[in-house]
């Protein structure tokens, strides 16, 4: 790899430390950057770090990650003069934000870059009037809120712009933020908000229109359309209201006359009163939903459009968007129904709307489609979504009703705007011809493994696939990637064979939501309700053996988690050699949540890495409270950072900021691995017996006077206990990996027996929530 | 057979007093601070401010409720090798819990009877950041524990008994911690502390101030704290004493060596005594002790000038002073250890070397130093002015 010809970004000013440059420069620590953020305002730069750590979802993936962050105020504008990256995340005023460009230009240091977070200003606008010399170092980066968590960045650089300059910041916003970059023609409110604004604005008039409830409303306009379940309306609580006149305002004034926009009106005077009223959304008193508890009792209700009155919000069962759920997003649309008139509505009016603007505003239709699943979350882009309800369908009820059809929709039809083409995904350019769809440098998709390849083994949950190299992945895909004896089939079925087939090492990784939910544990309460309990220690064993397996395997097995990877599918990365976690990593061992404890090798693995552990106090007893603590509570991490501090990624082990870069950096850990790869020996371990159990059940009789366990709670952390302190052991012998296996076995065969443990099992798999008996 | 209330043969002074600041464990100044070094500069500073002669120095007698860890092995021995007092000064680590540091100056004044030296060091030390309140590797008998509920029962459990048993409610346990914190605010601003406090060189730069303090804190605050113990309790952390980090250290001498060295005694120590109690109720250990103590020393609880009572919990600091018949007035004027910090082999060490202290300022005559000890135990110091 020849080396960039510019430094890495090592330290980043944020300038605004309202939520946007707060959040930015959260993320900045995030990334391992030293963060200066400075406000006009005294104490808000240092109040605002405060807040990160109480806000939640957290900006921090690491509480200590704060420490990066220096609050100052623009009087310590200097401090500039060492940073690499400063971003202008102040009011969305040309005049200030020109005002600081004066100021901050001369203080940058040679080759820093200077960008504006602005959501609305055009680039050519902010380089006005600015130095020659500052004007190849300006770009626009726009974030999205949260900035953590959103994984898109827009980026709009001009004729002026040097390439490397943005190369510089694009390859600190890829590798050590994670972002997707999209780059944006310099047009009013860029790609994702000009779609995304259109949108919701287009569903909340049209709503006025149709008569419709909000709660139909984001019924028909969510699942059904691959969008998240806020819908609009939810959606618009979660942004806040107050920003909406805003947001509307600007686009009034700087689209152009004929801009579809304006056609849609001025926004409901409700909104206004709504705002008055203190109804901003969710940070306020509440917005179109709102949180009633007047009554002592939480209830949710919805506001009548018309009236403006509230009351308790329905679950409608819409008919309109049922359809989808059997036949696809075209049977909402062309529902016979109230929703299904207001659901085409306003897809129609947003799919003409993009596809008509997308030549103004990006390179290509992927660029709109991605900026719309990473800046909105939809499943599918626009075009994506014309894709699965027919180019030519639409063009023809366009045609049916009179509207003009889009020159892009039309050079679409009798086709569709992705396809495959000799296992290489291509979009419709704007030329009419397909294109490759390229993925930056170093990034690996299993998606496109999969559509270059067939399977090397698959059954219905599991598949394994060739990564070159000598790499094999092995991808659950399974619902919501529960493990179940097919995957553990597979898991079996790799370790015999991959040597045969030549293959180096496994990966295990998938490109699903979460890489897994856990084991699938409808087979427990059966099982349990039928007192199979042999069965169950059957089952149990198998599991352990299976990922037994896997870790004695003669080939180096990496975990390249991303989402949660709870209970068994946390096992599974306890049991690889190595992991590589994407940062949005959320892990834990949470079986106390169904009653039992970890048994496929949780306790045992967990257990070993803190007996191993360097920071751990010496004596039996501190790996034992360690492990105790992690399990009893059911922690889940909320980041891969997290994730080390509960040892279920070792010190060594790497946490990869980007998730499309998961997969190559996993298949490159296992190729080093793989150099005279030697399987782990199975540890002995000095487990402190029976005393170690009654410390921990003093510690848990604590938490019962507390009043924060229940007495099953109290039950199961006592099985724990016994199998994390080596059952009968005395501190001077061995507890080997079998032993502790058993004492797993044995507490869920004990638990199982247990009528509040079937009780807890059979809550989670119908609500999907943890019961507290 | 001696009389219980006969005077000691050999008199015996406390001849100065000396600490760290007390801070807040882990979040505190001397969080990252280790306990030998905390406690090697209080024996440096108590010799500097007494010019003592260290050669003179038999024992170094060290309290330490959990000696482990960088308090570990025999932490006296090797922190008479950080404060550089000359090698045939020996060192012993006494372990009586909280009472650690009260039992080590019982141990000097003992063996000073006997005629086996004439000036101990008496120190104590805890780093509640760095040793965990139940050391690194609790190992409960598991046989005593089930038959026996209080033997290793939580300190804030048996508070919460100590509540019940008395009918003590949160607003009395409130209004005694603000107090507390009152007092203390009152006695640093009046600098009652700048003589005892020995500046700490710690890990991140030199600490001379307490860190436990809440100056600010206000009976609206405190009965806003959820019980901390027990659901539906009154315990709460406003009324419990806080983890803390420090050390510190007295000098006990003989009348005579006092004399000879020109030492300048604070008070001499007149009587002692340890006793047991309910472990399920640990927190009125100082009633037995006390009365144990008074009694060796031929007083009543209305000839004591001065009471430091140790509070480790208000609830027990107020039974405690309903059982023995104190009077409020006299007990802990600078402040006790809800709002001081209580690093648990330190203040043994502390509340003796206060009331000499305030024995001394006052000019009374007689102080009682008491503490309750988890397992159920009191001890107990009657100390007399030497004015």
């Amino acid at each position: 790899m020849t080396k960039a010809p510019y430094e890495p970004i090592q330290k980043v000013c944020v300038i605004g430390a309202g939520v946007m440059g707060a959040g930015i420069a959260a993320h900045a620590a995030n990334a391992g950057a030293d963060v200066i953020l400075l406000d006009v305002v005294e104490d808000a730069a240092a109040n605002a770090v405060q807040k990160m750590l109480k806000t939640q979802p957290a900006p921090l993936m690491h509480p200590s990650f704060a420490k990066r962050i220096t609050p100052g105020t623009l009087d310590n504008i200097g401090h500039v003069e060492d940073c690499d990256w400063i971003i202008e995340a102040v009011i969305e005023r040309l005049d200030v934000k020109k005002e600081l460009y004066r100021q901050l230009a001369p203080k940058m240091k040679p080759g820093a870059v200077l960008s504006s977070n602005t959501s609305t200003i055009p680039l050519s606008q902010l380089v006005e009037g600015m130095a020659v010399e500052t004007r190849p170092y300006f770009l626009i980066t726009h974030f999205f809120n949260p900035p953590r968590y959103m994984r898109l960045l827009e980026i709009v650089t001009g004729a002026h712009t040097d390439s490397f300059a943005s190369a510089r910041i694009q390859d600190f916003a890829d590798r050590a933020m994670g972002k997707s970059i999209v780059h944006c023609k310099d047009t009013p409110g860029f790609i994702a908000n000009r779609i995304g604004t259109f949108w919701l604005q287009c569903a909340v008039t049209e709503a006025i229109k149709h008569g419709i409830g909000i709660e139909q409303a984001d019924a028909v306009l969510s699942r059904p359309m691959g969008v998240p379940k806020t819908g609009v309306f939810g959606l618009l609580d979660l942004v806040g209201l107050d920003l909406m006149p805003h947001i509307l305002n600007s686009f009034k004034t700087t689209l152009p006359d004929g801009d579809a926009f304006h056609a849609l009106g001025d926004a409901p005077e409700l909104l206004a009163k709504m705002i008055e009223d203190g109804y901003t959304g969710r940070k306020g008193r509440g917005g179109f939903y709102r949180l009633n508890t007047d009554d002592g009792q939480k209830v949710k209700e919805a506001i009548d459009l018309g009236t403006g009155a509230y009351a308790p919000a329905k679950r409608p069962k819409i008919e309109a968007a049922e359809a989808a759920r059997k036949h696809g997003p075209r049977a909402t649309l062309c529902h016979d129904s109230a929703e299904g008139r207001y659901a085409w509505s306003v897809v129609s009016q947003t799919l003409s709307y993009a596809a008509h603007l997308a030549p103004q505003i990006s390179d290509h239709v992927e660029a709109v489609d991605r900026a719309m699943r990473l800046g909105y979350n939809w499943k599918w882009g626009p075009f994506e979504l014309i894709d699965r309800i027919g180019a030519e369908w639409l063009e023809r009820q366009f045609t049916a009703e009179g509207r003009p059809v889009p020159e892009l929709l039309r050079s679409a039809a009798g086709r569709t705007f992705y396809q495959t083409d000799a296992g290489q995904l291509t979009y419709l350019a704007y030329d009419g011809r397909y294109r490759p769809v390229k993925r930056p440098d170093g990034v690996l998709l299993l998606a496109d493994i999969k559509r270059q390849s067939l399977p090397v083994k698959h059954n219905t949950s599991a598949s394994i696939w060739d990564l070159g190299d000598g790499v094999a992945c092995l991808e659950f895909h399974s619902k919501m990637n529960s493990l179940n004896p097919f995957i553990l089939s597979l898991m079996n079925w790799s370790r015999r064979e991959l040597p045969k087939r030549g293959f180096k090492g496994l990966v295990i990784h998938n490109e699903g939501r979460n890489f897994s939910v856990g084991a699938n544990i409808a087979m427990l309460l059966i099982t349990s309700k039928l007192r199979l309990w042999p069965l169950i220690r059957m089952i149990v064993r198998y599991g352990q053996r299976t990922f037994g397996n896997l870790k004695s395997a003669p080939f180096p097995v990496v975990g390249a988690p991303s989402g949660m990877a709870l209970g068994g599918g946390c096992e599974v990365l306890l049991h690889c050699d190595a992991i590589d976690a994407h940062a949005e990593t959320y892990t834990g061992l949470i079986e106390a949540g169904v009653g039992i404890v970890p048994g496929w090798g949780g306790c045992k693995e967990l257990l070993s890495r803190w007996s191993v552990a360097k920071n751990c106090p010496g004596g039996p007893m501190p790996p034992v409270m360690k492990a105790f603590e992690t399990i009893a509570t059911a922690q889940v991490s909320k980041s891969a950072y997290e994730a080390k501090d509960m040892m279920v990624l070792r010190p060594g082990d790497h946490v990869v900021m980007n998730q499309d870069r998961l997969l190559a950096a996993a298949k490159a850990r296992m190729l080093e691995l793989a150099k005279d790869y030697i399987p782990p020996t199975p540890v002995d371990m000095h487990l402190p017996g029976p005393s170690g159990a009654t410390a921990l059940k003093l510690a848990v009789r604590d938490f019962i006077n507390k009043g924060v366990a229940t007495p099953h709670d109290a039950t199961i952390a006592h099985e724990l206990a016994f199998v994390l302190s080596g059952g009968n052991t005395d501190m001077l012998d061995t507890v080997n990996e079998a032993g502790v296996l058993k004492l797993e076995r044995d507490a869920i065969v004990k638990l199982a027996k247990t009528s509040k443990t079937r009780d807890r099992v059979a809550h989670m798999l119908k609500t999907g929530k943890p019961l507290r008996n | 057979m001696v009389s219980p209330t006969a005077s000691p043969a050999v008199p015996i002074v406390i001849a100065g007093f000396a600490r760290s600041p007390f801070t807040v464990a882990h979040k505190g100044a001397l969080a990252r601070t280790r306990p030998d070094d905390i406690v090697a500069q209080v024996v440096r500073g108590l010799l500097e401010r007494t010019h003592a002669d260290p050669a003179l120095i038999e024992d170094l007698i060290m309290g330490c409720a959990f000696p482990e860890g960088e308090q570990g092995f025999n932490v006296a021995r090797l922190v008479g090798f950080l404060a550089d007092l000359p090698l045939h000064v020996a060192g012993v680590t006494v372990n009586r819990f909280c009472g650690s540091s009260m039992q080590a100056i019982h141990m000097a004044a003992g063996a000073m009877q006997m005629g086996a030296g004439e000036a101990y060091i008496c120190a104590g030390v805890e780093s509640m950041s760095r040793i965990p309140m139940t050391g690194f590797n609790p190992l409960p008998h598991p046989g005593l524990t089930e038959r026996m509920e209080g033997a290793y029962m939580g300190m804030g459990e048996t508070a919460e008994n100590v509540a019940r048993k008395y009918g003590l409610g949160r607003a009395e346990q409130d209004s005694f911690a603000l107090a507390s914190q009152h007092k203390a605010a009152a006695a640093q601003a009046a600098g009652h502390f700048m003589d005892e406090i020995v500046p700490i060189k710690g890990a991140d730069g030199v600490v001379a101030v307490d860190g436990c303090i809440r100056e600010d804190t206000t009976l609206d605050a405190l009965e806003g704290l959820k019980p901390a113990f027990q659901e539906g309790g009154t315990v709460t952390a406003g009324t419990a004493s806080p983890l803390t980090d420090g050390a510190s250290a007295v000098l006990v001498t003989t009348e005579a060596f006092a004399e000879r060295e020109g030492l300048k005694p604070l008070a001499y120590v007149k009587a002692f005594a340890v006793s047991g109690c309910q472990p399920e109720i640990m927190g009125i250990g100082p009633v037995g002790s006390s009365q144990k103590a008074l009694k060796r020393a031929g007083i009543s609880v209305d000839d004591l000038d001065v009471v430091e009572l140790n509070e480790a919990f208000a609830s027990q600091s107020l039974a405690s002073i309903r059982d023995l018949g104190l009077n409020i007035d006299k007990v802990n004027i600078d402040g006790g250890a809800i709002a001081l910090g209580h690093p648990l082999g330190a203040t043994g060490a502390r509340i003796t070397g206060k009331a000499a202290q305030i024995l001394n300022r006052t000019q009374g005559r007689w102080a009682l130093a008491t503490q309750c000890i988890g397992g159920g135990q009191g001890i107990a110091t009657v100390l007399e002015g030497v004015s």
